[in-house]
């Protein structure tokens, strides 16, 4: 999905994100209670998860669309924390090697167009002991489960940009990292995950 | 509403939905199959207007076996000479035991 699809997302994007944030807030606090040092949130979209961040941190917080990041102004001046938002590729981002000490992806890595490229750069500026703690959705191994998922996948593509089809587990390992911590929200789909670079 | 009782609901208004659409479509040819078809084409719709509501996962999974169990038991029971209320009635409790299943399974995934 290009940039501009994107921005033309965000209009409806708080609208249709609406329910997961109902069913998803309490397990997003619990993940990200120790997030701890120099944080980079990449895809903040329009800011739904910040009110799931625990008080005071200092947050960097990158998204493709300017549309999004224009919608997120109201819940980035209620944080009561410091986040400094930018317009940038999760793919190519232009931070400096081993920045930051916890990366946060929430329905990040089905979205990007190359989910391992885009895990590459996120371990290249993550500090060698820094975290990378995940909230994501991936392919059920359930067959039961699965084909709904492949087969809503291409609508879920159209309407949201978001692939229901991939296996992200198999592509943080892929990219470099060990998964520290893995949790199942709903069913084996949605996901918090903790990854450290090997 | 607390959203896990809603699940519920969900289920068992769309079974009847699905089982109320198809009974009154009413294949005649291939019943249980095109059942099935018609099931599966008519929660695409449901799916996209509930999810913004109860969540996108939690509602795709089980109206995704809904529309096609309840489809092939109503077209499968249009056939015959039962009424549309009991056709409709089944599908809401079709509706209901997958929604049921699901919850468990969730709890049994979950706990790991």
């Amino acid at each position: 999905m290009s940039k501009q699809s994107y921005d033309g997302t965000a209009r409806y994007f708080d609208y249709f994100a609406g329910g997961d944030m109902r069913r998803w807030s309490p397990s997003q606090s619990t993940l990200f209670k120790n997030l701890k040092g120099k944080v980079l949130y990449i895809g903040i979209g329009t800011g739904q998860e910040i009110v799931n961040f625990p008080e005071g941190l200092n947050i960097t917080a990158a998204d493709l669309s300017f549309e999004m990041l224009k919608r997120s102004n109201q819940r980035v001046e209620n944080y009561s924390g410091k986040i400094n938002r930018c317009q940038m590729d999760a793919e190519t981002t232009a931070f400096a090697d081993n920045t930051f000490d916890t990366i946060v992806t929430v329905c990040v890595l089905c979205t990007v167009k190359q989910p391992i490229l885009c895990l590459q750069e996120l371990k290249r500026v993550l500090k060698p002991e820094g975290e990378l703690v995940m909230f994501e959705h991936v392919l059920s191994k359930n067959p039961i489960y699965g084909l709904p998922l492949k087969m809503m996948s291409f609508i879920t593509e159209y309407l949201q940009g978001t692939y229901l089809d991939r296996d992200t587990v198999a592509n943080v390992e892929r990219a470099g990292f060990k998964i520290h911590s893995h949790k199942n929200v709903y069913l084996d789909i949605v996901k918090a995950l903790i990854a450290r670079p090997t | 509403m607390n959203l896990k009782i809603a699940d519920f609901f969900v289920g068992a208004f769309s079974g009847a939905l699905v089982a109320s659409a198809v009974s009154y479509i009413s294949p005649t040819f291939m019943p249980m199959l095109l059942g099935g078809l018609i099931g599966m084409i008519l929660v695409v719709p449901l799916k996209i207007a509930l999810m913004p509501l109860f969540g996108a996962f939690e509602v795709m999974i089980p109206l995704a076996i809904i529309g096609m169990t309840v489809g092939m038991g109503a077209g499968m029971l249009s056939f015959t000479t039962v009424s549309s209320n009991i056709i409709i009635a089944s599908g809401a409790l079709t509706g209901l035991t997958v929604a049921t299943i699901v919850y468990f399974s969730n709890k049994r995934y979950t706990a790991l």
